[in-house]
């Protein structure tokens, strides 16, 4: 089956390249066949004051209309004898030949103009540079540093990567990304930093995107990630400038998408997805803290719950006495088996969770209250959870958002359900089971073909000063060894300046 | 591949193990007991008693059972109780003196081959009848077995010097090892009280006598605790606080003397009699006559231990060294029996300011 | 799909840190639980360390080997060394050994499992999550599989100053300690030596992972520090035991390494033992994982398929094999409770075999060799 899918696919492959080499002339008939039905398409006709006529085509909602009066228009009717093209005060006039070169710069937002009298056909871009302004980012927000943050605009985005990182050495290749949606796509890198065989493996791995729609970059992610089946993302999205000029400089490589305020990083590892810009911000001591914390609670977030379930279950000979008396004490009438209780509480909690998410802003109070009451008070005195659970469930639900990456947050809450599975058969046994089989999963994934594990399997212990711990700006004198890049210091010594 | 998993999942059927599932220990079906208490029977049976529920605030009921073996008791009380009484909270294990005087060992091998059991089970003999307390006292308090553990919990925990408090493994560690014999400590009980009375020597697993309160002061020095927090000599109107002792043994080549020596560093509590004793020289005739005191009791401790030919106070230890073979117990406790003994004490009493 | 199912790939090389944790592991496994219990008197402390010695310059020995350049070649490094006809009957031996080895420490798991944490379990669906993780974490390729040696190296490490407060005060009686010296040395002594050669056995399947391991100068001191560490943690657990139980006590105690452990207490759980030995399963599942591969690759050979590319389905087949195999055994010649049965004596035996031939043979081979050309 999989086989016949691939040679679909090659066979539609063969059948675009046919259609490329046969391209037809540009015709006006033909333009206006293309555009029959695109209400907002257009083609005017006009005259030169000396009688030359031209026309123009292109799609009004694509283009700045003001431009086109400023700069073809005026200066085309008043052009006099000189050539049409010499009258044109803008950057980029393209001379096209083919009829989908001109369906392609039209859609692009370039007005089209034929000139009657040679027969000749150009292009010029005049696109429409609507956007939202510049925002402070949302999705990562942090108290001091650089707040700007990405916007849709693909080349307002560069701009703010260029910007901070003036070099001539950052590369920015361009690609093309799906069939229907011909997304831009930026791959940045900088030049003798960045390991060539990883920018290597990126190239490839988006040329080879092969979908009709690529309308964010999770959608270009999913067709370059090594392992589909993984809950674990292994790329890194961020919206925060910052963040990708900071990656760029370590050696790694940033995607941007059009159209997307969201970049991707690669390759990251396991680890990456549990650092914040802002670590770098606090005295290295608290940042190194505020990182365990993170690790504490991740591992919080995902056995927690099981670890409930197997004590209260297998192992009540690990209770301290205290302890087990207040869970008696709790659990005495409960309808359910932990497991059962425990289940349907956490999926309460992601119901309500998923709920708050999707809600406007005011609502999204309302459910919180009415989620607090209903989790928090009434389960409990309508006997259907246990006290002690309520809390432990709150604990680990908010333990999971301490991770900064929202893609592994959602991780952890499937990750507690496997585990708790696993914990209602085997104890601590199962749960056991579960970190293990994690480990090793974590261990066999990559990102770019680069291991995900990576400074501790395979181990680079010089990575470690920015793992757990955040070490000392000054001592992080080397560039990460995983990520193998070509200059290693950091530093201007060693292998000469930066 | 299909067909091989379903070769798989047939041979586990086959094989007989239709549920993973393991043990069911779930917390409010069971009723995890936290001690039993064991005492002679009628017809060389034991009776076996506990509390239950354990650990809940419920109404409390006193389980009595005459049983031939100890495990069969569980069982007895299974049929008898709506929840399954298990032994993994089991934390005290408590004897009466009759039952140890016959048999401890194989009731303590029983516990100790439960792998649900913690070896940091205490032990404790007790003289009289626990069950009669239980019986009054759970009237009154609610969680008697959970405060009795707390009791026993606070002074194992950096041993408080009040009370001898032996585990499980201590005792059996100090059953197999030669040169020591194991002490349990040894409580009174009758309907209205539960006191400590002191501590029950043992020949190995056999229990041959008993250090009462004064003599279990002088234990907890020199081989126990190594420290008291209180040692009150009505003879001399005084009594010490916070008394630390360092202790220091030697046997002689000839296995025919051996000296003790005792540092003792404590302050003066409280006293009643009529020396002044901010004058220096009045204080050092005090302290002198707390160390006769105290030099006398110890002779007669060690006395009493070579009278039984048992070795509570570990001296044997002392003459183990890296390089010599050692000598078997019975040899040692024959040389140790006809011993010699010194005992010294050097006391130190932080002047008492008022 | 099934193309890519690719086990015995290569993209990298693992250096001297992997070869140290494995070999570390390797040498942790299984025996060293039940190892105090058969040493019994003080003065085998110095038949550790002396065993280590050997253990030491056996790890020479089978340098010379690891350090040719037969060893990185794999499997055509060996059909150069030996002809194929050889290697093809070494490899059988091997499928045996291998097997053995692997059923052993995994019933041995299943059994501390089953006497410490749940006494009332049935064993055949715990040995089939054991297989089925194993053969997870295999799937995942010799490469992934080699370096979990890290992971679980680090995971399980820190065990080992859980036993610190068996050497303080209250619990440690120094002198359980005494005599350093032998009385007399029986039959006893020299079989516990044996078994602690045996424990330290485990580094001779190195040479089945030829392709991986690099580079040359740092596999002999990833071994050593290994090996060295190792014997510092039989020390650190045979000195514990001593202390908590002494002598006479000790050869009472079934598994004393793991029962002793239940007298620890934290503040949060009483039973730190539990969680140990779940931990402890990360090691055992990694090198079940490592031992499947290995059978595997010595089935191959045995069948003269080596050319031929790996796939899940014969895979998947071993590894059912192995498991059906483990199952028969659990099921009818397993006795529990009793920890020297007749697999756990014959895996003793094996072991001390291989890791005292394996590494000679192959350096006599290379000599002749030489000698030859």
């Amino acid at each position: 089956m999989f086989r016949k899918k691939k040679r679909t696919a090659a066979n539609q492959k063969k059948n675009e390249e046919m259609n490329r080499i046969t391209h037809e002339a540009v015709t006006l008939d033909l333009l206006k066949q293309a555009t029959a039905k695109m209400d907002d398409a257009k083609i005017v006709q006009r005259q030169t004051n000396n009688g030359a006529s031209f026309s123009l085509v292109y799609i009004q909602t694509l283009i700045d209309k003001e431009r086109l009066n400023e700069a073809i228009i005026q200066p085309l009717l008043q052009s006099g004898d000189q050539a049409f093209i010499q009258c044109i005060s803008t950057c980029s006039v393209l001379r096209i030949h083919s009829i989908e070169e001109a369906k392609e710069h039209m859609l692009f937002g370039a007005v089209l103009i034929h000139d009657h009298e040679n027969n000749e056909w150009w292009a010029v871009q005049l696109e429409n540079t609507l956007s939202r302004a510049i925002e402070n980012s949302e999705t990562e927000t942090i108290m001091y540093g650089p707040k700007d943050s990405f916007t849709e605009r693909i080349e307002q985005n560069v701009f703010m990567i260029r910007r901070r990182l003036p070099v001539t050495e950052l590369k920015a290749e361009k690609f093309q990304a799906g069939s229907n949606t011909k997304t831009q796509v930026q791959m940045l890198y900088i030049e003798g930093i960045a390991n060539p065989d990883i920018v290597e493996i990126a190239r490839e791995n988006i040329s080879k995107v092969n979908f009709d729609l690529i309308l964010e970059a999770s959608n270009l992610s999913a067709f370059m990630d090594d392992h589909t089946h993984s809950l674990f993302p292994q790329f890194m999205q961020t919206d925060r400038p910052d963040s990708c000029a900071y990656s760029l400089g370590l050696g790694k490589i940033v995607i941007l998408l059009n159209d997307t305020p969201f970049a991707l990083i690669a390759p990251i590892t396991f680890f990456h997805l549990f650092q914040s810009p802002e670590d770098y911000v606090h005295r290295w001591v608290i940042a190194s803290f505020l990182r365990t914390l993170r690790y504490l609670s991740f591992f919080i977030a995902i056995t927690l719950i099981p670890l409930y379930v197997a004590l209260t279950t297998y192992h009540y000979q690990m209770i301290p006495l205290q302890i087990l008396y207040v869970l008696m004490e709790s659990r005495s009438k409960l309808p359910f088996t932990p497991f059962w209780e425990s289940l349907i509480m956490l999926i309460i909690i992601e119901i309500i969770k998923e709920a708050s998410l999707r809600m406007p802003t005011k609502t999204s109070q309302t459910i919180g209250v009415i989620g607090g009451i209903v989790i928090g008070q009434a389960a409990v005195e309508a006997g259907f959870a246990s006290k002690v659970l309520i809390v432990l469930v709150g604990i680990s639900a908010i333990a999971c958002f301490l991770v900064p990456n929202y893609l592994v947050t959602k991780a952890t809450t499937v990750l507690q359900f496997l585990i708790l599975i696993l914990a209602s058969f085997y104890g601590i046994l199962g749960i056991a089971f579960g970190l293990i089989l994690l480990l090793a999963h974590l261990n066999g994934l990559s990102s770019l073909k680069q291991p995900f594990f990576a400074p501790v399997s395979p181990l680079y212990w010089r990575d470690w000063k920015d793992l757990f711990v955040r070490a000392p700006l000054p001592w992080a004198k080397l560039r990460p060894e995983y990520l193998k890049t070509v200059k290693k210091w950091r530093v201007s010594k060693g292998e000469g300046s930066e | 591949m299909k067909t091989l998993l379903s070769i798989l999942c047939i041979l586990l059927v086959f094989s007989g193990c239709s549920s993973p599932y393991v043990e069911n220990n779930t917390v409010e079906e069971i009723a995890p007991v936290t001690f039993w208490s064991l005492n002679q029977g009628e017809g060389g049976k034991f009776k076996i008693t506990t509390l239950v529920p354990p650990v809940t605030d419920e109404k409390k009921r006193l389980f009595t059972l005459n049983v031939d073996l100890l495990k069969q008791g569980k069982k007895e009380f299974n049929l008898k109780f709506y929840r399954e009484l298990k032994n993994g909270q089991l934390r005290m294990l408590i004897i009466n003196e009759k039952l140890a005087k016959k048999e401890i060992i194989s009731l303590i091998d029983t516990i100790l081959s439960d792998p649900d059991v913690s070896p940091r089970l205490f032990l404790v003999l007790v003289r009289g009848s626990f069950e009669d307390f239980l019986e009054e006292e759970r009237k009154v308090q609610k969680n008697l077995d959970y405060y009795l553990y707390r009791m026993f919990r606070h002074y194992e925990r950096r041993n408080q010097g009040e009370m001898s408090i032996v585990n499980l493994h201590e005792f059996m560690e100090k059953v197999y090892s030669p040169y020591s014999d194991p002490v349990l400590p040894i409580f009174k009980a009758d309907k209205d009280n539960f006191t400590y009375e002191g501590t029950a020597l043992f020949n190995e697993n056999k229990y041959v006598g008993l250090f009462n309160k004064r003599e279990d002061q002088m234990f907890q020095l020199i081989a126990n605790d190594h420290y008291l927090k209180n040692l009150p000599i009505p003879h001399l109107n005084v009594s010490l606080g916070q008394v630390r002792s360092k202790v220091h043994m030697q046997v002689d080549d000839q296995f025919k003397t051996l000296n003790i020596h005792v540092k003792l560093k404590g302050r003066i509590d409280e006293y009643r009699g009529h020396r002044n004793i901010l004058d220096r020289s009045e204080m050092n005739r005090m302290t002198h006559d707390i160390e006769s005191y105290l030099q006398r009791e110890t002779a007669g401790l060690v006395k009493e231990t070579q009278r039984l030919k048992i070795e509570p106070l570990e001296v044997g230890a002392h003459t183990l060294s890296p390089l010599v073979h050692p000598m078997t117990r019975r040899e040692w406790l024959d040389h140790y029996e006809k011993m010699k003994v010194h005992v010294k004490y050097s006391v130190k009493i932080e002047p008492l300011s008022l | 799909m099934s193309s890519r199912f690719r086990l015995f790939d290569r993209t990298a090389v693992m250096g001297s840190g992997y070869i140290f944790a494995m070999v570390n592991r390797m040498q942790m496994l299984y025996y060293v639980l039940i190892l105090p219990k058969h040493l019994v008197h003080p003065y085998m402390m110095a038949g550790i360390l002396g065993v280590g010695v050997l253990s030491q310059i056996n790890l020479l020995i089978l340098g010379k080997y690891l350090t040719s350049n037969y060893f990185v070649l794999g499997y055509r490094g060996f059909v150069q060394l030996f002809s194929e006809k050889m290697v093809r009957f070494f490899a059988f031996l091997g499928i045996f050994f291998i097997l053995i080895k692997v059923i052993v420490t995994t019933l041995g798991y299943v059994e501390i499992v089953h006497q410490f944490m749940f006494p009332s379990m049935k064993t055949s669906w715990l040995i089939f999550v054991l297989m089925a993780s194993g053969f997870y974490i295999a799937s995942q390729g010799m490469e992934k599989t080699i370096r979990l040696s890290i992971i679980s190296f680090l995971a399980t490490i820190w065990v080992i100053l859980v036993y610190i407060p068996y050497f303080l005060p209250p619990i440690s009686q120094t002198h359980h300690l005494y005599p350093l010296v032998p009385g007399e040395v029986s039959l006893h002594s020299w079989y516990g030596l044996l078994m602690v050669w045996s424990a330290l056995s485990g580094p001779e399947y190195i040479v089945c992972l030829g392709p991986w391991i690099g580079p040359k100068e740092k596999i002999l001191r990833g071994m050593s520090i290994g090996n060295a560490l190792s014997v510092f943690e039989y020390l650190v657990l045979f000195v514990a035991c001593l202390l908590y139980y002494g002598s006479p006590y000790l050869q009472k105690i079934s598994f004393p390494v793991v029962n002793m452990i239940r007298y620890l207490q934290s503040p949060v759980f009483e039973r730190v033992d539990l969680i140990l030995i779940s931990l402890n399963m990360i090691y055992f599942l990694y090198l079940i994982a490592l031992f499947l591969l290995c059978l595997y690759g010595a089935i191959r050979i045995v069948a003269g398929r080596i050319n031929i590319k790996t796939n899940r389905k014969g895979f998947l087949g071993s590894v059912a094999a192995v498991f059906i195999c483990m199952l028969i055994i659990n099921g009818w010649y397993w006795r529990e409770g009793e920890e020297l049965n007749l697999w756990v004596t014959l895996q003793l035996w094996l072991g001390a075999i291989t890791y005292l031939l394996v590494p000679s043979v192959l350096a006599v081979a290379i000599k002749w060799k030489r000698g030859q050309s």
